[in-house]
């Protein structure tokens, strides 16, 4: 027993030790930018991801260290916290960072945002509900995705143009994007938010209808951009200005090859390319820039609109956040 | 109905068939998104298996939980084995412990990643966070009960303070620890999993999380299969090991499923 024991033992500190040593500590000789990405709708990054021998410097003149987060907001700590240089973010995380936390970024990119004739999140109904205009959601129970988010300030804006107090005359309900479309069909919801792809998902199955979306109270709305920590930029302008120049070919690639898109998109979130099929590129996707030039004004009108329904504690400036040299599209 | 328990491996077959009966019937019955039938989460798991990439996620999953398991290893034995031997050692680490024991280890996870950053350091600590506790515990009480006979013995033959800890109270103590260890691992394959839910590069959250955020249930849920399987075969393997290692000790603490 006594020989098992130390063995045991001694194997133990060795496979700890040997683990721990072939941990990644690789000497980094070429500048790397930490990047954080999520899901979804982040086709250039994706495409530097997966098909990065189609973007001459990345790997080569300098690399990417991708890290993935559940949503934005963390990234805004681990940008507050140095842990990354640049990142997804959406228009209220980004504010509320520059406001509460005092994250300095630029926008260097846009993903996506939505545009007259393209997809707009939207809230639905079942098809027999007695919900007709979105008068009739007084007293009613409507989803959101987590309360207090991007979208939140936008439907809250044009709920009060219908005379309807999103804090009084109606309950929220939080509920991440998948499980709304089961919400409103089981009844636990009247009201429910969809987005792609669940949207589509909703339209093929049939049974819903749109009631009011994003777009019905404010145009033009930024969903996703990519921001960089100014410090960032401002110590190395030639690393961003990289990083902003592959974001800029790997939109026009994107946008490109759309069948090459649903398969670097499909590996990404190991997904059938099925999922992503009704709807990506079309007409009832989001709207993407062939440039990934991101939408100032439409920044600009989301912060006015979060300061306005108390979603961030001051009014912040879009111009603040431009860096006149390294933005998309940068050639 | 005897004779049935009594065939090896049958009872938990059976309760693995009872359960895939009412997933299938439950998910039949409700028609819902977010729980797909057993038969269409099921072959999943062929595809995930296959996947060079998910097994690479996966692997670096296992790394992480290997390391912080090992470190907890090697850092809570001592402390518990001291702990049991000396009251002033007790005495400081016991009101720690108290306080850190509720403390939802994956709840520190944003807060741990502004001191480590968003790599695998975070992660592994808060795996280490997460299997420490037990094994303190179980070390502390393992020690703690060793007979002082045997370390008056011990003493009396000349050994001091560390000799005898090493070489008496540890082979007397290591039925308990490996309870500790045993409690550990399955803590350990859940921190594994929770540390990669806020940031990951690599990792089992890359699939699950991932397929969660696109409604993926099928996916979500085979996942949450093969992260049992490999809680079985984790088990399974350290029965194996504690019964060389301690197969002289009279209960085998059984926590797992298992007829044999």
């Amino acid at each position: 027993m006594t020989i098992w024991l130390r063995s045991a033992f001694a194997a133990s500190c060795l496979v700890a030790a040997t683990v721990a040593g072939a941990d990644r500590a690789s000497a980094q000789t070429v500048p790397t930018i930490r990047v954080g990405w999520t899901v979804p709708a982040e086709d250039a990054k994706y495409w530097m991801m997966k098909r990065p021998e189609q973007f001459p410097n990345l790997g080569k003149t300098y690399k990417v260290e991708w890290i993935q987060f559940q949503g934005t907001a963390p990234m805004v700590q681990a940008m507050v916290a140095g842990a990354l240089d640049c990142s997804t973010q959406g228009v209220l995380s980004l504010g509320q960072g520059a406001a509460s936390a005092g994250l300095e970024t630029y926008v260097v990119a846009q993903h996506v945002g939505e545009k007259p004739g393209g997809f707009s999140v939207y809230w639905a109904v079942k098809d027999d509900s007695p919900i007709k205009t979105v008068k009739d959601i007084k007293g009613k129970t409507v989803g959101i995705n987590v309360l207090g988010s991007g979208i939140y300030g936008p439907m809250a804006m044009y709920l009060k143009k219908n005379g309807i107090d999103p804090e009084k005359d109606i309950k929220l309900v939080e509920a991440p994007f998948p499980t709304q479309e089961d919400a409103i069909r089981s009844g636990r919801i009247d009201v429910g938010v969809l987005n792609q792809p669940f949207a589509s998902r909703a339209e093929a199955k049939g049974g819903l209808r749109k009631l009011f979306s994003i777009a019905d109270g404010v145009p033009n709305v930024v969903h996703i951009v990519e921001a960089c920590k100014k410090s960032f930029v401002d110590k190395n302008p030639d690393l961003a200005a990289m990083y902003v120049r592959d974001l800029t070919t790997g939109m026009g690639k994107a946008l490109a090859n759309r069948e090459e898109t649903l398969k670097i998109v499909s590996e990404v979130f190991k997904a059938p390319a099925a999922v992503f099929e009704p709807f990506y590129f079309k007409t009832n996707d989001f709207a993407r820039d062939p440039g990934a030039a991101p939408n100032f004004d439409g920044i600009q009108q989301l912060f006015d609109i979060y300061a306005d329904v108390g979603m961030l504690p001051k009014k912040l400036n879009a111009a603040d956040f431009r860096n006149a040299k390294i933005v998309a599209p940068l050639k | 109905m005897t004779r049935l328990t009594s065939i090896p491996g049958l009872p938990p077959l059976l309760a693995c068939l009872g359960i895939l009966v009412v997933w299938e019937l439950l998910a039949r019955w409700y028609g819902l998104n977010g729980l797909p039938p057993a038969s269409q989460a099921l072959p999943q798991i062929p595809h995930i298996l296959s996947d060079k990439e998910s097994l690479i996620d996966m692997g670096e999953s296992l790394r992480r939980m290997a390391i912080g398991y090992g470190l907890a290893l090697l850092i809570a034995v001592p402390i518990g084995l001291w702990m049991g031997r000396s009251r002033y050692a007790a005495a400081f680490f016991n009101p720690l412990m108290m306080v850190i024991y509720p403390v939802p280890k994956a709840a520190l996870m944003p807060i741990i990643m502004l001191w480590l950053g968003v790599g695998d350091a975070s992660k592994t600590l808060v795996i280490f966070l997460g299997v420490t506790l037990p094994l303190i515990y179980h070390s502390y009480q393992g020690s703690r009960a060793v007979e002082e006979k045997l370390l008056w013995s011990a003493s009396a033959m000349g050994l001091g303070g560390f000799a005898r800890l090493w070489r008496v109270v540890l082979p007397a103590a290591l039925p308990e620890i490996l309870v500790g260890c045993k409690t550990g691992l399955v803590l350990a394959l859940i921190t594994m999993v929770t540390s990669e839910m806020i940031a990951r590069q690599a990792g089992i959250g890359n699939i699950v999380f991932v397929s969660l955020d696109l409604g993926a249930y099928d996916t979500v849920y085979a996942m949450i299969v093969i992260i049992g399987m490999l809680g079985i075969l984790f088990d399974v393997g350290f029965e194996v090991l504690r019964r060389r290692l301690v197969g002289w000790a009279d209960s085998p603490h059984t926590i797992m499923v298992g007829s044999a």
